[in-house]
Order: C-alpha cells, then sequence, then structure tokens
C-alpha cells in the first residue's frame, strides 16, 4: 500500500518546536550578518590603512576581528548548522526540500565558508606579521568570500518563501527556484540592515577605544555607516514587501498584530536615534552601551522580523509545496513531485502514517483520545503548541470549548476542505476528525 | 519498519546529481572533519596536561597546543557541515528519524558545544602565558573537553542509531504509546566511541611532529625540547595505535550478527593496517622525522589512515542498510541540474584550490619568518588570482540571476 512518508515528531512543551528554531535563527543572523558586514568593513578599512598610512585602523580591525571569533565564528558558527539541526528535528520534510533542491549551492557556500574561517584568523593575527599591502590583500579576500555566503543562502531563503519563478513549478531547474524578485530585494535588505548591525556590534569594541581621538573617529565612522544603512534598508524594505506573493500580504494583514508595522518603525526610529546620538556625542558611548543597543537589535528588530517571515509564508514551510505539517500539499510537475494531499482523503493518516503504532491506526471508543493525541501531533503541533505555553496553543483557538460534534463539525468543513486562511488543507476522514476532537475537547480540562 | 517505509521516507524532489558523489563527498569531508576533532581532542588533553605540571616542557607545549585547540574547534565545525549536508541528502530516512527520536539532545548538541567553546575561549583568555605563569581556572578547560566529549557522544550516538530502523517504531512508541519528547538515547556502542576518541591520540601524535618540524628553525626553540617533543610524539602515536586498534577489534566483536564477518572484510583490515603504520612510523623513521617529508609526512599519513577508517564507517552503514534492510542509497531518484553541480565543483577546484593554497602558504611562511614577512612575486600574484576569481564568481551571479529573473 502506498504510505505517507512522515516523520516521527518532536513535541517539545515549553516554547514550541518552531519557536526554537526561531530562537536559533534570530541569534544566528545577528551573528553571521554582524560578520559578514565586518568582513567588509575590515577590507574598507585595510584599503584605507594602507592608502592612508593608517595603521591604527589595523589595530580596530585585529580588535573587532578578536571579538569577532567569538561573537561569529562560535556563536554564529555553532548556530549555523544549529539551524539546521533545529528544523531537522521541527520540520524534517522543510529542510529536506531546501536540501534535496540547493545541497550543490550549500556546498558551494561551504567552500566559501572555509575560506572565510581561514581568512578571520589570518586577518586577525597577521596583522604587523605580513606587510600591509599583502594584509590589505587578505582582507579583501575575506570581505568578498564571506559576502558570498550571504549571495548563496539569500536564494535558499527567498524560495524558502516562494520559488524564484513560477515556472519552476512546471519545469523545475534551480535557477528557476532560486532567481526571483524576492531574491534581489531581499538580498538588497538584508545587505543594508547587515552594515547596520556591524555598526552597532562594532561600536562595542569602538568605544573601548582608550585613545579618545581614535575612539571619537572610530564611532563617528560607524555612526555614519548606521545611519546610511539604516535609512537605505528601511526604504529597501518597501522593495521586499513590493515583491512578496499576495498571499503573503492576505497573510500581513490579517494575522500579524496591528502594532506590528507601527513598532516596526520605532524599532527603525531608535536605532536611528542611537547612531546620531553617537554621531553627536562619541565620547558618552561605552561597551555596556552598544551592548545594550546589541541586544535590542536582537529582541525587538530581529525576532519579530524572523517571526513574521515564518509567518507570512503559512500555510507551507518551504517553496509552496510543503505544507507546515509536512504534507506535500500540491503537485511540481516540474519536479515530478506528487501532492499527497489525494493519498489522505483516500486513506487518511491512520493507514498511511509511516511513524504509527498498529494499536492507534484504528479509532475505538477506549483509544479515540489517543488517536486524536497521535493526529494532533502530527497534523496541529507544527504550528500550535499542544500544551498552554508556547506557540499558538491549540486549546485557545477553541475557546475552552469541549463539544466534541462542535469540534469536529469545524474540522471537517474548514480545515478538511481547505477553507481557512493560513492553515494547510488537512483532509481528516471522518473517524479522523471524530478522534482529534476528542482530543481537543479534553484539551481546556487538562490545563 | 519495512523496506518499503524507509523508501516512503524519502525526499520526493530527488537529488540533483548521482548519488554515487554524494557519498564519496561525504566519506572524504567527514574523515577530514574528524581529522580535525581528534586533533582539537588531542591538543585540549595535552593543555589540560601541561596546565596541571610544573614541567616547563609541558607547559611550553599546553600553551601551543592551546592556540591549536582553539582554532582547531572552528575549522572542526565548519569541516563538519560538509557531512551533515551529504548524509541528509542520500541517508535523509534516517538521519531525519534518527535526529527526531532524539530531539532534545540534539537542541542540546547545539548549546552544549557553545559553551564548551566558550569555556576554552575562556580558559584562553586567563592564560595567555600558559609557559611562564601559573594556571588560572583548569577547570574551565577540563569542563570544555568533557562537554566536547559529550557532544561527540551525542553525535555518535545519532549515527548509530540510524543504523536500527527496526527498532525506531519501539522508541518512539514504547507499548504503543507516543512519546514525542525525544529525550532518549536509544543505541549507543562504547566500543566504537572509545575507537574514535582513541584516534586523538594517534593523531595528535602525528601533529606534534608536525609542529616540531614547524618551530624547529626557530631560533627562540631549545633543543631540549625538540628532543623532548620527538620522544613524546612517537609514544602518543604508538599508544593511540595500540588504543584504537584495540577498541577497534571491541566494535568490530560487538556488530549485529548479520555483520559478524565484516570485522574480516578488506576494508577493516586496511584502514587498521593503516593505523598500526602511522603508530609505528616515529619509531621506525628515528631520525629522520627531522626532514620536512617525514616531519610533515607522518601526519598526512594519519590522514590518509583516517580516510580508509572513514570508507570502512560507510561500508558497514551501507551492508547494514542494503544488507539487513534493503535500502541502496544509490538508487535515489535523479533530478540532474549540470549548472549546480558543475558550480559546485568549479568553485571547490578552482576557487577554493587557489585561496586556500595563498592563504596557507602566506600563514606557513609568516610564521617561519623572523620580522615582517613579504611574499614573494609568485605568491602574491597568487593572491591577485584570489580576489579576481572570487570577483567573476560575484559578477557571474548577478549577471546569471538578473538574466533568469527578468528574462
Amino acid at each position: 500500500m502506498e504510505m505517507l512518508g512522515l516523520y516521527p515528531t518532536w513535541l517539545e512543551p515549553m516554547l514550541g518546536s518552531g519557536w526554537v528554531v526561531a530562537v536559533i535563527s534570530t541569534i544566528h543572523v545577528l551573528a553571521s550578518h554582524t560578520s559578514v558586514g565586518a568582513a567588509m568593513v575590515f577590507a574598507y578599512l585595510a584599503v584605507v590603512a594602507y592608502q592612508q598610512d593608517k595603521p591604527e585602523l589595523l589595530d580596530y580591525i585585529k580588535k573587532y576581528g578578536l571579538f569577532l571569533l567569538v561573537f561569529s565564528y562560535v556563536i554564529g558558527s555553532i548556530t549555523g548548522p544549529g539551524i539546521w539541526f533545529s528544523t531537522t528535528v521541527a520540520s524534517p520534510r522543510g529542510i529536506s526540500a531546501l536540501i534535496h533542491s540547493f545541497v550543490w549551492k550549500w556546498a558551494t557556500e561551504w567552500v566559501f565558508f572555509v575560506i572565510e574561517v581561514v581568512g578571520v584568523y589570518l586577518v586577525v593575527y597577521l596583522v604587523g606579521k605580513v606587510d600591509q599591502k599583502t594584509h590589505m590583500r587578505i582582507a579583501v579576500i575575506f570581505g568578498l568570500a564571506s559576502y558570498t555566503t550571504m549571495l548563496i543562502i539569500i536564494g535558499i531563503l527567498s524560495f524558502m518563501m516562494w520559488p524564484g519563478k513560477e515556472v519552476w513549478f512546471t519545469e523545475g531547474g534551480y535557477l528557476n527556484g532560486f532567481y526571483g524578485a524576492n531574491t534581489f530585494a531581499q538580498l538588497a535588505m538584508r545587505t543594508a540592515f547587515m552594515f547596520t548591525m556591524t555598526a552597532v556590534v562594532g561600536g562595542i569594541v569602538a568605544s573601548g577605544i582608550k585613545e579618545l581621538a581614535f575612539k571619537k573617529a572610530m564611532l563617528r565612522r560607524l555612526a555614519v555607516l548606521g545611519i546610511v544603512s539604516t535609512l537605505a534598508g528601511s526604504l529597501l524594505f518597501q522593495w521586499y514587501l513590493h515583491t512578496l506573493p499576495e498571499q503573503a500580504h492576505i497573510v500581513l494583514e490579517n494575522r500579524l498584530p496591528d502594532y506590528f508595522q507601527p513598532a516596526l518603525m520605532m524599532v527603525l526610529s531608535g536605532i536611528l536615534a542611537y547612531f546620531l546620538f553617537t554621531l553627536i556625542q562619541p565620547r558618552l558611548i561605552v561597551p555596556a552601551i552598544a551592548g545594550v543597543m546589541t541586544v535590542a537589535i536582537l529582541v525587538f528588530g530581529l525576532w519579530p522580523e524572523e517571526v513574521a517571515r515564518e509567518s507570512i509564508r503559512k500555510p507551507f514551510v518551504a517553496g509552496q509545496y510543503v505544507y507546515s505539517n509536512q504534507v506535500i500539499a500540491r503537485d511540481v510537475p516540474g519536479m515530478g513531485i506528487k501532492s499527497e494531499i489525494p493519498l489522505l482523503e483516500d486513506k487518511g493518516f491512520l493507514k498511511s502514517h509511516v511513524f504509527l503504532p498498529e494499536n492507534l491506526r484504528t479509532v475505538t471508543p477506549d483509544n479515540a483520545r489517543a488517536v486524536g493525541h497521535a493526529l494532533a501531533l502530527t497534523a496541529c503541533s507544527n504550528c500550535h503548541s499542544l500544551t498552554d505555553t508556547g506557540i499558538r496553543p491549540l486549546a485557545t483557538y477553541f475557546g475552552g470549548n469541549s463539544d466534541v460534534g462542535e469540534i469536529k463539525d469545524y474540522l471537517l468543513g474548514a480545515l478538511a476542505t481547505g477553507n481557512t486562511l493560513y492553515m494547510p488543507k488537512i483532509p481528516l476522514t471522518d473517524v479522523e476528525a471524530e478522534a482529534l476532537a476528542v482530543y481537543i475537547g479534553a484539551l481546556d480540562g487538562e490545563k | 519498519m519495512n523496506t518499503e517505509m524507509l523508501y516512503a521516507l524519502r525526499d520526493v524532489a530527488g537529488v540533483p546529481s548521482h548519488p554515487v558523489l554524494f557519498l564519496i563527498l561525504g566519506v572524504l569531508t567527514f574523515a577530514l572533519h574528524i581529522l580535525t576533532v581528534q586533533v582539537m581532542l588531542g591538543a585540549s588533553g595535552l593543555v589540560i596536561w601541561g596546565a596541571l605540571s610544573k614541567d616547563a616542557y609541558k607547559r611550553q607545549l599546553a600553551q601551543a597546543m592551546l592556540g591549536t585547540a582553539k582554532i582547531a574547534v572552528s575549522v572542526a565545525v565548519v569541516l563538519g557541515v560538509a557531512p551533515l549536508l551529504f548524509v541528509q541528502v542520500i541517508y535523509d530516512p534516517f538521519w531525519y528519524t534518527s535526529n527526531v527520536l532524539s530531539a532534545t539532545w540534539v537542541i542540546g548538541f547545539i548549546v552544549i558545544l557553545t559553551v564548551g567553546y566558550l569555556l576554552m575561549y575562556f580558559f584562553y583568555a586567563k592564560n595567555h602565558h600558559l609557559a611562564t605563569q601559573k594556571t588560572v581556572c583548569p577547570g574551565s578547560m577540563i569542563l570544555s573537553l568533557a562537554l566536547m566529549l559529550v557532544v561527540g557522544f551525542i553525535m555518535h550516538v545519532l549515527v548509530v542509531q540510524m543504523l536500527s530502523p527496526d527498532q525506531w517504531m519501539q522508541w518512539y512508541a514504547p507499548n504503543g504509546e507516543i512519546d514525542a519528547s525525544g529525550r532518549g538515547l536509544h543505541a549507543y556502542n562504547l566500543w566504537r566511541f572509545a575507537f574514535f576518541i582513541s584516534l586523538s591520540v594517534l593523531v595528535i601524535g602525528s601533529w606534534l611532529l608536525a609542529y616540531r618540524h614547524y618551530i624547529s628553525h626557530r631560533t627562540d626553540v631549545d633543543s631540549g625540547y625538540l628532543q623532548w617533543l620527538k620522544g613524546l610524539a612517537g609514544a602518543l602515536s604508538l599508544a593511540g595505535g595500540i588504543l584504537a586498534i584495540g577498541f577497534g577489534i571491541g566494535w568490530m566483536l560487538t556488530l549485529p550478527e548479520s555483520q559478524a564477518s565484516f570485522g574480516f572484510s578488506p576494508w577493516v583490515w586496511l584502514a587498521a593496517l593503516m593505523i598500526a603504520l602511522t603508530a609505528v612510523m616515529p619509531k621506525l623513521m628515528g631520525n629522520k622525522v627531522n626532514a620536512p617529508l617525514f616531519g610533515y609526512g607522518l601526519f598526512g599519513l594519519a590522514a590518509v589512515a583516517l580516510i580508509l577508517v572513514a570508507v570502512a564507517r560507510e561500508m558497514l552503514r551501507w551492508n547494514i542498510l542494503f544488507g539487513d534492510f534493503g535500502y541502496n542509497a544509490l538508487d535515489y531518484a535523479v533530478n540532474m541540474d549540470w549548472y549546480s553541480t558543475l558550480l559546485f565543483f568549479g568553485t571547490f577546484l578552482i576557487i577554493g584550490g587557489t585561496v586556500l593554497a595563498y592563504f596557507l602558504t602566506v600563514a606557513w611562511q609568516a610564521g617561519q619568518t623572523d620580522g615582517v614577512y613579504t611574499p614573494s612575486p609568485a605568491v602574491t600574484r597568487l593572491g591577485n588570482l584570489s580576489i579576481i576569481l572570487i570577483t567573476l564568481w560575484i559578477i557571474h551571479f548577478f549577471v546569471l540571476g538578473l538574466w533568469v529573473w527578468l528574462g
């Protein structure tokens, strides 16, 4: 019999697996964007140091580089594969879809990662040990190699939202999946904000410089970089929004809280205000202030951005064909992919799911709740916490309703037919809907 | 879990080149990764050994190995990305299942590795002059090494769990009741784990010979230290080889019944022979280890031994998954994509080869030079070529991308 190749499910009861991924991703974005931006700033400073004979800039490169070795090359390097690990356990078929389409692109990125890691050690430890022109050459290679890593990952992130071109669905092909309007808009926006992060984190190091005149000069340079990049990023963000598919806009308008846009504007204004203050009064900036600002960007800037990016591609998790609950939602003839919805409509989860214990494949009055739990794990838990904490708790969506009949009606009427905005089509059979309703109905009482 | 179910778990998009490419790259990059891991573990062990000692040579070595260990973690992490990528491509049903079944530990892996690495940096920050000054907070380095071993054990478990699809359902739903907590570590083989860890003793022995040769031209290094290093490297190589072969025999004896004869396969004998050769070579070579060919070459020999170990490990996995469960990783559906395939190999061979040749030449020469090092014109040309090649790569990215997007 044809089987549905779903993996086991991991249930993280406190946060929910989705938020575990989000936490790791957010930390990684800060560390990696800072790293790439800093690499390019290093290249620029090394050129200036060489052309204008300003060896003190090399001291700054060394100090910022040593800081980055921990900030980006410990935390960033580990959280990078950490995103793979966390998505592997939270959404195995989602990450698998990306891996199987873009394995060579990721392998290409890996070549540049290796260059980057060797490069950062050379840039930091060869200051004063090689002639200045050679150091400049190494810094330029390091900066360029770092930026290529961003070029590569952006295309994959864009595909996650929406394959580059519609023709990918019918003809396949890596290039059609990778390149599109969203790829370039996202690249431009992230490049700008990458420099914002570099300027903020660079302030931690620059504000600790003992020599006052040099401290002021470095902080002012970073402030200018920060102001320009924040303004540019804000404009490019509008371009990015413009390239989002219509479905994403509907979700943006209907599912994100009303305060999201104003809050985002406030965060950007706060960042600009910080850089203006730095520009006017660099003497007053100390590492603690720059450190707090870094944490503020992480919590108030990157976290909501990452969560929003995750939300607006719903109900899909990758390429507009893998549902967030891991079911293949549509045919992709270009890749020979067949939708699994017909199989589910015909057999249901219980008869086709690979990872289901035999005693739960048939619903009885005694096991209905256990079957419902298994179905909730499979079909709901990627996006809805089954406890009362964490990501979008399932129980709260039913308002304490324990009427099995009403819940079942909703499941069969709205979910099984795919008529709920933002939600995947979940074609439950009648007995499956009954079992899931029994489980959901009992959720409120379990609190 | 029958064969049909395993095949159902495969990714529906297929793979973009023949699966054998991913198999080969997986083996080679795993060998490089584990080699660096073993350098890191061995170096960390020597740091602790020296930091807890009052002996001047041991402390001098500890200071040098602290620098080695710190960089080795970075390199091990970045090299580890490649085998992690390739295992997901052709062994996805096994890798993903194993990970989900121990998901909490998988997330723990990230946290523990980060803490372990930060502790190493903490110890480094507190002990810049380990050779001459009292050790500060040695516990941080000991804890760092302990956490690295925990991380290694988690990875070991994930790899071993892959090999038991017949037990997955029992682990996921013991007695028919689903346990989605991911808190279990369900299968391990301590012999196998000890085998890979013990290889770090052998590898660090070879590494010490290379290190010894590297510093032998410096005027500030005393000959007594070099002589002591030579003895230590020989002893470590021999002890590491004996330990690894001992644990390796234990591993082979504890294989599943269906694979009982694998220990007699040529793959295992070849790997064992190369381990033994790497272990005894420093003793056999005597004073010849002073020559560059042997000073650096013995580490190369260790790398070859590790490649053969990686091949044997892969053959065992193949035998179990194909022989016992009927899963053939090489019959994965292919959705051939020539562009991305050629882009990888072109980038890997041309850009990777050129840039790393330049970087490593400059690093090596700078370390051998008293004062400021200025590269020869030929080396400088290599640097300029590196810049040109990466720039061309970036231009190609945009030109092709815009052509596809707007086309």
